[in-house]
């Protein structure tokens, strides 16, 4: 909010220099960001929270200052002339809505002359960042800055019937407001009426047809308190934030409503002449019994965590004008009518620490019973995903949870995106982050195309985060792992292009990081994937991951010529950590065997190795592929694979004759079996 | 005598292995004409011994035997030095060419900030909790006296869901289901992603908090200073100043803005702290007991503090990021420039 230092100074008697008061505000909260000189004065913009609406006026924050030591606050004076005129001749007030309007008072200038204001209020008004109008606008805006209550001036030859109604719409009325656009409203809205019609928008902003113009005489002047909730909510519906309504919804002063009405009214005549009505229309005269709040220095000290002296306590409660009465231990507090923010004791701890001044309060560890701190939740689990990601050499990324929707569409061809709706983001900030992912590959994806685009040669990335589902309840969360790898591989001498039996080993890397076993793995169908280069990872009955060539439909989405392989794992199928139980080491030599069997494509390898396992002796410890051959001398539809055998018996050394034996009965078993051949 | 036939022989072996030099090739012929075991010399010597009368067969086996030996240990000698000469006659490692290095993963930085202050908390007996990313009103401002209707919500932007649903706009909802469900008394952290309507060089739609709860009987003020101070001294520099000034937060009640000493200028002022000299880290305060009171925590006994700061800013400080959303483009370089030294 920004503040002229000069008017702060007004309102104070020994009023403190500028640097001091500056420092004092700050260390008080009411933080005073920029200072600007203005000649001898300056300009302030200070940082008013949303709890201290009594600080959005120089009166509030001198009041402020000469409780920080600034200076002694002066009466406000606000002695009106009035004429023999009483003001029920001139207008009349009727509050249909007190719960939107607790208390409406009104006063009345007849015989103004309506011209532009003096330079220095137009000055001032200017610095404050408010455009001044003409002499009883501006006075009315002049108040608010100084007093901190909204206020607005009526033609009151333009309101019918010289009547004020305060009542809430009729859904569908509508009002052409000061900025010139036509308002409908609901029955919620709070509205300022005439005899007929709507002339204002409770708290919020005037109509035009009832402003004040060159050729008002009489001004009828509204000082009023609105109730918070109400015209915070009407302000939202027309998406207007004012002056007012910024007062207003933090919380007025019920008591101001009707000091201010004396003030301006005292402004009016000074600048434009005419004479004040005697009296006020003041629909609730009669304050409710201020609020009192209770404290207890001792648990104040406890609160604290060191003794401040009651005496201090009692000078800074005094300061900030809340007639603290004390009684032994305990110290009550008449709240005044400026001060909404406080209800509880804490809210006066707070009032007592900000002035005694936080960095007087001691620094002390506390004294616990300790025990060590544990990762809760899911972060022992997603952790663990993360090393294993940067164990298997990929980056972590980190990428948006909502993306575009045609993206999010794109990523839906899977196991694990398809297992419920999207939840769309019902106010995204832009259409490329509209819909809640289902697939950690719809942003993953688009982090490999812009590193592409940028010419990295070799992108290899990971993230581990959240997929969302819709329940029609609260939203479901899954923990995922997502995998995205394009480019080159190998070492600088001898690259080569990726393909998925380096994705597969990344991938059993993973696994293996989180005591994934068991696995198998199958062609899958996954839209997501390309055909005859995706594979799904089953555990159990469940499809714990997808992995292969993303699509080329989705790839061209998003503008990518080179292969991306992608994989993506759900974090449920992992196993909690178990501490691993040694398994003795073999004693008796091992001896290996080489066969190369030549077998028709159709026949996977994992159903070799589970024929070699089935149909050759129990001693047979391990099978690993050596070399895969395809081409000349083999027909098309046919691969020859060359596996290493090795095999061990646990209890005594294999003769050489036991072991050919062993081998040439597998042969001829596989040879039956799969009917294949070893040439 | 027949033992001449010896001595020529080895006169010639001593000859034709001093011809063949270092030169692997011709050493190798020279082993296969003199030891070779079908057709070398050596053989032919030792089938003659056979011929040779009784009285001779002695001396002569003698002899060769000592043939024998010098010749396999000269040979040997000649084929180490052999290969030794080809070794250091060929083009030498150029020891500047890049290695074939191991693949090493690499670290988001906000995982390496956030696991950073983990560690701090961890050490201090703090317990790391975690909750969901979509959240109600109650869980996400209601229980933290943010009413509907209340100014305080402007300053968070919300996304909304359907179902009355929001995308949470801090982790505070995870204090909230702390009090709600865990025994007293706790201290806790509790990191994670969140999601603001607001996206320029300082702010992303999406980022992450570390927020902390400590509640418990005779909790205070000064209690929450010493705890932030500790940790801020830990996570940048012991020699900081730290400093507290009042703020308001509607949960907090009071509550504290915590600045350090600008890290990047150490306190004479530069751009990043707007020439203050201060860069403000946390958010503080005692737990305000309307919060207490929403989660069925008895405030007559018990107090807490809380605080909270942002991991992205946390790391666009410590690394020198130029843009938060720069964290969020999965930037292969910067991951791996910023997040390697796993391990480490």
């Amino acid at each position: 909010m920004k503040l002229l230092f000069s008017w702060i100074r007004e309102h104070l008697d020994g009023a403190a220099d500028a640097d001091t008061m500056a420092e004092r505000l700050t260390a008080a909260g009411l933080n005073v960001e920029v200072r600007e000189k203005d000649g001898a004065d300056e300009m302030w913009d200070v940082d008013v929270t949303t709890n201290r609406p009594d600080a959005m006026n120089h009166r509030g924050l001198a009041r402020e200052a000469a409780a920080a030591g600034c200076g002694t606050l002066k009466a406000l004076a606000t002695a009106v002339t009035e004429s023999a005129t009483p003001v029920g001749e001139l207008a009349g007030l009727g509050v249909e809505d007190v719960i939107g309007c607790p208390r409406y008072c009104a006063r009345v200038v007849r015989g103004v002359k309506v011209g532009p204001s003096p330079a220095w209020l137009a000055a001032r008004l200017e610095t404050c960042g408010v455009r001044p109008i003409n002499a009883v606008v501006d006075a009315t805006n002049f108040v608010l800055l100084d007093l901190g209550q909204p206020l607005h001036a009526f033609d009151l030859a333009t309101l019918s019937g010289r009547q004020i109604r305060v009542r809430r719409a009729r859904a569908g009325e509508t009002m052409t407001t000061l900025d010139g656009m036509v308002r409908t409203f609901t029955a919620d809205d709070v509205l300022i009426c005439d005899a007929t019609s709507a002339v204002a928008v409770a708290g919020v902003m005037g109509g035009a047809a009832t402003e004040i113009s060159a050729a008002t005489t009489d001004v009828l002047l509204e000082s009023a308190y609105f109730d918070p909730v109400a015209v915070r909510r009407t302000a939202r519906r027309l998406d207007l934030s004012t002056e007012a309504s910024r007062r207003f919804e933090r919380g007025a002063d019920r008591a101001m409503a009707r000091l201010a009405v004396d003030a301006v009214a005292a402004l009016i005549v000074r600048l434009a002449g005419g004479e004040v009505a005697a009296g006020v229309l003041d629909s609730a005269p009669d304050l409710p019994p201020l609020r009192t709040v209770a404290l207890s220095l001792a648990r104040l000290d406890a609160f604290a965590g060191c003794p401040i002296a009651a005496a201090q306590v009692m000078a800074i409660l005094v300061a900030l004008g809340l007639a603290p009465r004390r009684d032994g231990d305990a110290i009550t507090c008449a709240v005044p009518t400026h001060r909404v923010d406080i209800e509880l004791a804490e809210d006066l701890y707070e009032e007592v620490l900000r002035h005694f001044g936080y960095d007087n309060v001691p620094s002390l560890l506390p004294e616990v019973a300790t025990a060590p701190g544990a990762r809760l939740g899911s972060w022992p689990l997603t952790e663990r995903a993360r090393n294993a990601l940067a164990a298997a050499g990929l980056a972590e990324a980190v990428t948006y949870s909502f993306v575009a929707a045609e993206v999010e569409t794109a990523t839906a061809g899977s196991p694990l995106a398809s297992r419920g709706e999207a939840v769309p983001v019902l106010n995204p900030i832009s259409s490329r982050l509209a819909v809640m992912r289902r697939s950690l590959l719809a942003g993953l994806v688009e982090a490999v195309a812009g590193n592409l685009r940028r010419g990295v040669s070799r992108v290899a990335l990971g993230e581990v985060g959240r997929a969302f589902f819709a329940t029609g309840g609260h939203p479901r969360e899954e923990e995922r792992l997502a995998i995205a790898v394009a480019g080159a591989v190998g070492p600088w001498d001898a690259p080569r292009a990726l393909d998925f039996l380096d994705l597969k080993g990344l991938v059993e890397a993973v696994l293996d990081g989180l005591g994934i076993a068991g696995a198998t793995w199958r062609p899958t169908a996954a839209a997501v994937l390309a055909e005859g280069e995706g594979a799904e990872v089953v555990v159990g009955s469940s499809v714990i991951a997808v992995v292969g060539r993303l699509a080329d439909p989705l790839a061209a989405l998003l503008d990518l010529d080179a292969p991306v392989w992608v994989a993506e794992l759900d974090l449920a199928a992992a196993a909690a950590p178990g501490v691993p139980a040694f398994q003795a080491l073999a004693r008796f030599p091992a001896v290996a065997a080489d066969l190369t069997i030549r077998h028709r494509l159709a026949i996977p390898y994992a159903e070799l190795v589970a024929a070699i396992r089935r149909d050759g002796p129990a001693w047979v410890e391990e099978v690993t592929p050596i070399a895969r051959y395809r081409g000349e001398g083999v027909a098309s539809d046919e691969v020859k694979t060359t596996v290493r055998i090795v095999y061990r018996h646990d209890d005594r050394s294999l003769t050489q004759d036991e072991v050919n034996a062993a081998h040439f009965t597998l042969m001829d078993a596989l040879a039956r079996d799969l009917g294949v051949s070893f040439t | 005598m027949v033992t001449g036939g010896l001595q020529l022989v080895r006169e010639e072996f001593l000859a034709a292995l001093e011809q063949a030099g270092a030169d692997r090739g011709k050493v190798e012929e020279v082993r296969v004409r003199f030891a070779g075991r079908r057709s070398g010399l050596l053989r032919e010597l030792e089938d003659r011994l056979k011929t040779l009368p009784k009285d001779e067969k002695p001396a002569y086996g003698k002899a060769l035997n000592e043939l024998k030996t010098l010749v396999q240990e000269r040979l040997d000698a000649a084929q180490a030095a052999a290969e030794a000469a080809q070794h250091a006659g060929s083009a030498a490692v150029d020891v500047t060419l890049p290695g074939r290095r191991p693949s090493a993963g690499a670290f988001h930085p906000v995982t390496l900030v956030r696991r950073e202050i983990e560690e701090i908390f961890l050490r201090m007996g703090y317990s790391v909790a975690d909750g969901p990313e979509t959240e109600d009103d109650w869980h996400n401002f209601e229980a933290l006296n943010i009413p509907p209707d209340h100014p305080a919500r402007d300053s968070q932007d919300t996304f909304y869901l359907p179902g009355g649903f929001l995308l949470r706009t801090h982790t505070s909802p995870v204090q909230v289901r702390s009090m709600e469900t865990m025994p007293l008394p706790f201290r806790l952290i509790m990191p994670g992603r969140v999601y603001r309507r607001d996206s320029d060089l300082r702010h992303s739609p999406m980022f992450h908090q570390v927020e902390g709860l400590v509640v418990g009987e005779g909790v205070s003020f000064a209690h929450l200073k010493a705890t932030l101070e500790a940790f801020v001294h830990r996570l940048f520099d012991a020699r900081l100043k730290v400093r507290f000034r009042p703020s308001f937060f509607p949960f907090t009640e009071p509550s504290a803005e915590v600045d350090i000493t600008c890290v990047l200028c150490h306190g004479s002022g530069c751009p990043m702290c707007s020439d203050s000299g201060w860069i403000e880290i946390l958010g503080a305060g005692m737990v305000d007991p309307r919060v207490f009171r929403a989660c069925g925590i008895d405030e007559t006994r018990y107090t807490g503090f809380a605080f909270g700061c942002g991991l992205d800013r946390v790391a666009l400080l410590k690394y020198g990021l130029p843009d938060l959303r720069l964290l969020f483009s999965g930037d292969e370089r910067m991951l791996r420039q910023l997040g390697s030294r796993v391990g480490s």
